[in-house]
């Protein structure tokens, strides 16, 4: 069993796609800005990928930790989350990994400074229990949410609302096991992930997945893919089918050529030394030579 | 066991209403106990389409007020007394449910009648969740346009999220002209993105509007309808027969009729 963080989430405002202007099929490249003036409005940020942005599903050891990001109305940060977008992204990040925990794992809730009630709390138990997973633990900051968990039957563990609840173990290691997912990634799903992600299934239009590595999907890849998403050019996007809505790698960006191909075949989606994104067919590539650059 | 059914799209105004009606309709004409339940709280509609407004006196919102038994809130259909709605409030907003209680409405429903059909308003919040809480099946309303299926795979992903696993598709207004000029995605070109069953194909006919505004569901009508058929056999399909789908390619001519009509041409 591999240990992990990543999220799915359904957002809101999926990234804009930023249009540049036709380039032959095989190059997908951006007119090039050389690194030097970082100018072009097309450019991606580069993203991190914070630790509670999301509801995540983390198995360590032979338990399993339920992280709900903060709540909308508490924290006047945007990233909060209603508990209707909480309980979406939950259910879909249940139905999209069920093969990735021991059943009967001990499930270890841990809600921050988020008010749980009790039919929330009663929720997430009964869905848990549905695929054999077991609450055991509540972690919460909030008073409320200790009497609310212990009255229920759980365990509880109350921290100072300074403490990092999100992060039980030492701090995330810079990149994380690869992350691995079997579904075809609907329109709205997102996935975020701090380190490679797998997908067996396909991307489609409106979905997107942001990695800090690379991207392999095996189907077809066209919503958005973002490899390499904290800065590292040499990560790649794989797809048995790429006609993708638009790849970033690191803070370079493309889109798909405005006439599709007639077939598809594998293919391979990496930034060349010229500093522009490339396409190659899977059996014809190779991996350019870098030189030391960051 | 009573079958629950939302029909749901995502964007707004593909004719999950149209729908509705005349599926309900549809299945009434054959003996089937149904009830169509009007899920878009604030901007009703089905009573209207199925020719009952003027006969609602009580909504959901007085049964789970406890103002009114459910039963006296149902609407029977003056047609077919086997057929009846369960109104919407239109005085009030989306938030003025939950869905817990569509659960109980729906359940109380189910141990009477064989079809609840859902109608579920437009969106993804608040009013979704209230219409799919309770099903057990969705039917996907989109039209062959790239915005109404990229909302159609969204709410696909939610239903399956929701554990509503049985989900099947109906593409509505094709225009088979619009199709063949490559001017419109095709029946193939949704299928390929939704990747769900597909129920039925409706095309567009003027006469759909027509029955909207008699409020006279289309499969009631003497007089055939290439859209009133269409609904026909998707409940033909909904109730397990295999029925083909129709031809709505433009009319592939046979030899004879191209002669005919070179020959006009000529004349
Ligand atoms: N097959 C069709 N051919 C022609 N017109 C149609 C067809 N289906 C629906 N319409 C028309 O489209 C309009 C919208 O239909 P309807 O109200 O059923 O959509 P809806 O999805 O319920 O909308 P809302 O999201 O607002 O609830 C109506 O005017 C209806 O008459
Ligand atoms: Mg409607």
């Amino acid at each position: 069993m591999t240990s992990d963080t990543s999220s799915i989430s359904t957002p809101s405002d999926p990234p804009e796609a930023s249009s540049t202007s036709s380039e032959p099929p095989m190059d997908l490249s951006l007119p090039s800005s050389s690194p030097s003036e970082p100018t072009s409005d097309a450019r991606p940020n580069l993203i991190d990928i914070p630790e509670n942005l999301q509801v995540r599903l983390k198995p360590e050891g032979d338990k399993l930790l339920l992280i709900l990001p903060p709540d909308a109305e508490q924290t006047k940060s945007p990233i909060g989350f209603s508990w209707n977008e909480v309980w979406q992204q939950f259910k879909q990040q249940l139905s999209a990994r069920e093969r990735f925990w021991q059943p009967n794992s001990a499930v270890y809730l841990m809600v921050g400074d988020r008010l749980l009630d009790n039919r929330q709390l009663q929720a997430i138990a009964d869905e848990l229990s549905d695929l054999q997973l077991q609450l055991r633990w509540v972690y919460t900051s909030r008073r409320q949410t200790a009497v609310v968990a212990a009255t229920a039957g759980y365990s509880v563990e109350q921290q100072t609302a300074a403490a990092p609840i999100a992060k039980p173990t030492t701090a995330a290691p810079s990149m994380e096991e690869p992350l691995y997912v079997q579904m075809t990634l609907r329109s709205g799903t997102e996935i975020r992930h701090n380190g490679t992600v797998v997908v067996l299934g396909d991307l489609n239009p409106g979905s997107s997945v942001i990695a800090a590595g690379d991207i392999l999907v095996w189907g077809r890849l066209r919503g958005v893919a973002h490899a390499g998403c904290k800065g590292d050019s040499r990560c790649l996007i794989l797809a048995l089918q790429l006609e993708p809505t638009q790849i970033r790698i690191a803070d370079f960006v493309a889109r798909a050529p405005e006439t599709p191909p007639a077939h598809y075949h594998p293919e391979v989606a990496y930034v060349s030394p010229k500093r522009t994104i490339r396409i190659a067919r899977a059996s014809d590539f190779q991996r350019p030579e870098w030189e030391n650059q960051a | 066991m009573a079958r629950i059914i939302v029909i749901t799209s995502g964007k707004g105004g593909v004719g999950k209403t149209t729908t509705t009606a005349n599926l309900g309709m549809a299945l009434a004409k054959r003996r089937r106990k149904v009830v169509v339940v009007d899920a878009d709280f604030g901007l009703r509609n089905l009573d209207l389409l199925l020719g009952l407004e003027n006969r609602v006196v009580y909504t959901a919102v007085e049964v789970l007020a406890g103002q009114c038994r459910l039963e006296q809130a149902l609407v029977k259909d003056k047609r077919f007394n086997n057929l009846a709605l369960l109104p919407a409030a239109q005085n009030r907003t989306k938030e003025a449910v939950t869905p817990d209680q569509m659960k109980q409405l729906v359940n109380a429903l189910a141990r009477v009648y064989e079809y609840i059909l859902i109608d579920c308003p437009a969106g993804i919040e608040m009013g979704f969740q209230n219409a799919i809480a309770a099903a057990k099946e969705a039917v996907i309303v989109t039209t062959p346009e790239i915005s109404a299926v990229r909302d159609a795979d969204r709410v696909i992903g939610l239903l399956e999220a929701n554990n509503v696993k049985q989900i099947q598709l109906l593409i509505n207004r094709i225009k088979p002209a619009m199709v063949q000029a490559n001017d419109m995605m095709s029946v193939a070109d949704v299928q390929e993105i939704l990747a769900v069953k597909l129920l039925g194909v409706i095309p567009d006919d003027e006469k759909v509007i027509v029955s909207t505004n008699k409020g006279e569901p289309l499969v009631l009508s003497e007089t055939p309808s290439q859209a009133g058929t269409a609904f026909d056999n998707v409940v033909r399909r909904l109730e397990g027969e295999p029925v083909p789908f129709m031809d709505l390619t433009v009319r592939d001519e046979g030899l004879l009729s191209r002669l005919r009509r070179i020959l006009s041409n000529r004349a």
